[in-house]
């Protein structure tokens, strides 16, 4: 007999890397390589007057706007990030100029000697703001029943407002990129997680065609959705920066520069009206979100699109309404970040659901579960939901594994315990995965085969889950699948490597291929074999009028939280987090678990210790000493269970799974909080200075 | 580039110190991540770096007429694992940041990094530690709060060097520490505290009490200290606002990128009150 998918295996990449043996871009030796430095904006928003550049020395250069062969932008979903400023900067950290030369020293030093004049501009800073003065970047309306009726139907109208925070990655690795030529073809490396997003915005910038563009991703330390659309940006930079000098380039930021000029996860403000019977049923919500973009648009839409289509979480509501903005500011770009939009939206559907529970004397937990989705009945968009729902065993489960039920009864003062219910759509939203229709190669030589992806290893472990797709359906030894080097001349377009779509959907087609690969084995000896994703035909979905299924499928999950509040500092410690999911099947148990409990630690970071805000457009946390991530010592004790619930289109039933843990724990702990100090929370991250002012408040 | 002096002895670096303006660099845990520029670059330090964390003479931990004498370059984990050093002293130090970096800090390197922030300052000022300095000729005795005049300011001349760090032997029967973080490990303070107090029959014999990271140095207020010795310890809950009315002017918090004035000042008094309650209870213990 077969053994199971889901047996932990070790991971393939695991070794390199304890060892210190795995070459990451600063490993790298190029020949003769110039250092880039880049030369930023100080101003929030300012136009350039004047620039004023020393004296350089020979075979040092700098670089500006007008060295730009292409288009002067970043492409991307809107395509409005300036690669180098043109007269005008929108934000603190916008990059104006490129210093290159081969000591690092000097070009450190020149960047440091050229002066910016600037005439500024008004500023605005804070969403508040931006909405008064309709700085709008996109707005989109969907609806879903007749709410205007149910509210005049209602028997109870309540309001209420939930607001999250900027967070920074902290992946280990900075973002990086090389560049050099050669012959008449640019080759482009970096730390990345879409080489085909990067070919295309150089294609755009060099106004050159993709054949001659070769982008190769080197092994990446950690992404979490900052590697998505950023390094485009910098890849632009080392591509152009190649152009102009003939030689090779490097530019890897600082820990601090990568704090100060990469994006954010989106800063979001929610605000309902909402509508209950007699009964004490929701019938009808007006839902208004609110994200800060910061100074570009970006890949903003398509993260608004997630935030609102997530926004009614688990529940099935039969009247709603949603409207969903992103707003400009003045600072830094937001962008993705794992959960893509949804977690903002999804803290603030699940804390309106506790608090209205709380204020009505109803247990959070019956309140909830009187809403829940049930197979068939349709999502926030009217599409109907085709598969299983087993939330209700996720819950039974994660109340048994936490002992719920006795401790909520039992707990002692500054001592709480809180519970959420999450999904993630899985894979690209809307008609996503109809458009990008991605595409692999699997090769066969001989008794040894390549995948060919462009998905990409980004610490997370999709090499060793794609080969172990391949392997176990071929029934060969890990090792003798492969994956190709992510470089765009040798791989076919996958797709990006996002939206926790590497398993189920490009893990899916792999499967396919290896399955037809298994029935000609024995005949062929050489062989290739190539899929493309085709979008079941029962799931419809209109892109104008938000209507369908934004997802094929989704993952779903239950936390619960015990957290202790030192009664003195008001300092949270999250003792443990119990967290059941149902994610279709495990392809690695051990490797699925590090994904979650990954998830878990970055979720609880952003609900607590992570802080980060800008005073008039100028980051006050720049660097690892004030912004803070939790580190071993504020792990909770963590609790981890699946319940199998296969997928019909996924790989041996996988559904997606990378980003659905970082959306419990937040409300989870907000709710244990609420809990041990009978407040409610209403806004991210809890900090012991908001609770102790709150405290102070009451009595 | 930063040129380096590795004097063998604690002579020959009173020498280079006496002919050279130089820096002395223990563990370089703050000296680093102050000078520190960018990827691939060496720190820029304006001045050649006199090294002293090997020096044997400022390696000691001994006890000796009543002291107990701390080198400087003695390394935060070394003193974690040395039977000398107060247990209450060592719960302040495994609080400070992590085992690689206390297996590069330094006591000394804590003290003239001057930070209102540094974590072994309140207990130094809760026992009136006293520091040596020396120059190639001659050595003064300071008490560790004369020494400290503000943020990264101190009375350190540019020859002398801390040689030696005497801390009374008096032992301290009530004990408490509190450091407040961002988060449980790694992380600097936003308030902290220590207190040390000795009751006989009920009544305060001795109180200390030392805040760090809620003024531009560490705030010990012997007004308030002395006012309370004599007193029966039973008393101090009900006179709490008065207490606290004589040591809140000294707590001058600011804000900052890791918390607030308000917040700071709210611990401060959060933390009296429960140090002053813990007093409480140890007597009741006694009288039990
Ligand atoms: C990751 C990290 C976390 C940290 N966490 C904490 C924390 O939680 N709490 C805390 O208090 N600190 C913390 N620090 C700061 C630092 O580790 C401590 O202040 C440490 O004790 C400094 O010792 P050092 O030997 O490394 O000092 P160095 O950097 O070598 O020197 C510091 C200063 O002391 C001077 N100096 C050193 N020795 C002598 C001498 N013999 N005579 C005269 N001058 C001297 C130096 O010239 C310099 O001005 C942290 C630092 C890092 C990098």
């Amino acid at each position: 007999m077969k053994m199971s998918i889901s047996k932990s295996i070790n991971r393939t990449d695991a070794k390199g890397k304890i060892w210190g043996e795995t070459p990451y871009l600063g490993d790298i030796a190029f020949d003769n390589p110039l250092y880039v430095k880049t030369v930023r904006s100080n101003q929030s928003h300012a136009r350039i007057s004047a620039i004023h550049i020393p004296t350089l020395p020979e075979g040092y250069w700098v670089i500006d706007k007008s060295h730009i062969p292409g288009k002067n932008y970043m492409k991307t979903v809107v395509s409005d990030h300036p690669i180098l400023a043109e007269d005008e900067v929108l934000y603190i950290g916008q990059p104006i100029l490129l210093v290159a030369g081969p000591d690092r020293e000097k070009v450190y030093g020149l960047s440091k000697e050229i002066r910016i004049d600037y005439e500024p501009l008004p500023a605005v800073y804070t969403l508040e703001e931006s909405e008064k003065q309709g700085m709008v970047f996109t707005d989109y309306t969907l609806s879903k029943g007749n709410p205007v009726e149910a509210f005049s139907q209602a028997e109870k109208i309540l309001q209420d407002e939930y607001s999250t925070g900027l967070q920074e990655h902290v992946y280990l690795e900075p973002q990086g990129m090389a560049a050099e030529f050669k012959e008449d073809t640019v080759f482009v490396y970096g730390s990345m997680q879409c080489p085909f997003y990067v070919e295309e915005a150089l294609t755009e910038a060099l106004n050159m065609p993709a054949d001659k563009i070769r982008v190769i991703q080197t092994t990446t330390g950690g992404a979490f959705g900052g590697k998505e659309e950023f390094p485009s940006l910098i890849a632009c930079h080392v591509a152009i920066a190649t152009c102009v000098t003939g030689h090779p380039v490097i530019l890897i930021y600082d820990r601090d520069e990568d704090i100060l000029s990469t994006t954010k996860r989106h800063p979001s403000l929610v605000r309902y009206k909402v509508g209950l019977d007699k009964n004490n049923t929701l019938t009808v919500l007006d839902i208004d979100i609110l994200y800060n973009a910061g100074a570009y648009a970006g890949i903003s839409p398509v993260v608004l699109q997630r935030g609102i289509f997530s926004s009614t979480n688990v529940y099935n509501f039969q009247h709603i309404r949603v409207r969903g903005r992103n707003f400009r500011t003045h600072t830094v770009p937001s962008g993705a970040f794992r959960g893509f939009g949804a977690p903002q939206s999804i803290f603030a559907m699940e804390m309106l659901m506790h608090n209205i529970a709380i204020s009505l004397g109803l247990e959070p937990i019956d309140f909830k579960m009187k809403h829940c989705l049930k197979q068939g009945d349709t999502s926030c968009t009217g599409g109907k939901i085709h598969d299983k729902i087993i939330l209700p065993e996720l819950l039974e489960r994660a109340l048994t594994l936490s002992e719920y039920r006795k401790k909520i009864q039992t707990h002692k003062p500054f001592t709480g315990i809180g519970l959420s219910l999450f999904l993630h759509g899985c894979g690209f939203t809307g008609n996503g995965e109809q458009t990008i229709r991605g595409k692999i190669i699997l090769q066969k030589k001989g008794k040894d085969v390549l995948i060919k992806v462009s998905s990409v290893e980004m610490g997370q472990g999709a090499d060793t889950i794609l080969r172990k797709i391949v392997a176990h359906t071929l029934e060969l030894p890990i090792h003798h699948v492969q994956c190709e080097v992510r470089d765009t001349g040798l791989i076919p377009d996958s797709g990006p490597t996002v939206a926790s779509r590497t398993v189920m959907i490009v893990g899916g087609l792999l499967q396919k291929a290896a399955e037809e690969m298994k029935s000609r084995w024995d005949t062929e000896e050489n062989l290739e074999i190539s899929k493309v994703y085709h979008h079941p035909d029962f799931l419809v979905w209109d892109n104008d009028t938000f209507t369908g299924n934004a997802y094929p499928t989704y993952s779903w999950g239950v936390n619960v939280a015990e957290v202790a509040i030192d009664p003195i500092s008001y300092a949270i410690q999250v003792k443990k987090i119990t967290a059941v999911y149902d994610v279709g099947r495990a392809i690695d148990e051990r490797t699925l678990r590090g994904q979650m409990e990954g998830g878990i630690v970055q979720g609880m970071g952003w609900a607590t210790i992570e802080v980060m805000h800008a005073d008039e457009g100028t980051l006050v946390q720049r660097t690892l000493t004030d912004y803070k991530i939790p580190t071993s010592t504020d792990i909770p004790d963590i609790v981890c269970d699946f319940i199998e619930n296969p997928y019909e289109f996924g790989p041996f039933g996988a559904k997606c799974a990378g980003e659905l843990p970082f959306t419990g724990p937040a409300p989870a702990i907000a709710a244990a909080v609420s809990n041990a100090l009978g407040i409610p929370i209403k806004e991210l991250p809890i900090t012991p200075e908001k609770l102790l002012e709150m405290k102070n408040d009451e009595d | 580039m930063v040129n380096g002096y590795h004097p063998k002895d604690l002579i020959e670096a009173l020498k280079i110190r006496a002919e050279v303006s130089c820096i002395p660099l223990a563990g370089g845990t703050d000296l680093m991540v102050q000078n520190a520029r960018g990827t691939g670059l060496s720190p820029n330090f304006d001045k050649p770096l006199l090294f002293v964390g090997h020096l044997p003479e400022l390696r000691h931990i001994e006890k000796k007429e009543g002291f107990l004498h701390i080198g400087p370059s003695v390394l935060l984990s070394e003193m974690l694992s040395h039977p000398f050093i107060p247990e209450t002293f060592k719960k302040a130090i495994s609080q400070m940041a992590s085992p690689p970096t206390r297996n590069l800090a330094t006591l000394g390197g804590n003290i003239c990094n001057a930070s209102p922030a540094g974590d072994t300052l309140p207990f130094l000022y809760a026992m009136d530690a006293e520091l040596i300095l020396e120059n190639h000729a001659f050595d003064r005795r300071i008490p560790i709060e004369e020494f400290i005049c503000g943020p990264k300011q101190t009375e350190l001349k540019s020859d002398e060097l801390l040689t030696d760090i005497l801390i009374p032997t008096t032992l301290f029967p009530v004990s408490y520490y509190k450091k407040v973080g961002q988060r449980r490990g790694m992380s600097l303070t936003k308030v902290s505290f220590h207190g040390l107090a000795e009751i006989v029959d009920g009544y305060v014999e001795d109180l200390r009490m030392a805040f760090g990271s809620v003024a531009p140095t560490v705030v010990r207020s012997r007004d308030c200290e002395n006012s309370l010795i004599g007193e029966p310890v039973s008393t101090l809950k009900s006179r709490f606002n008065e207490i606290w009315e004589l040591y809140e002017p000294s707590i001058q918090p600011i804000d900052d990128a890791r918390s607030t004035a308000t917040y700071r000042k709210n611990v401060c008094y959060n933390i009296l009150k429960d140090f002053l309650t813990h007093l409480e209870n140890i007597k009741e213990i006694y009288n039990e």
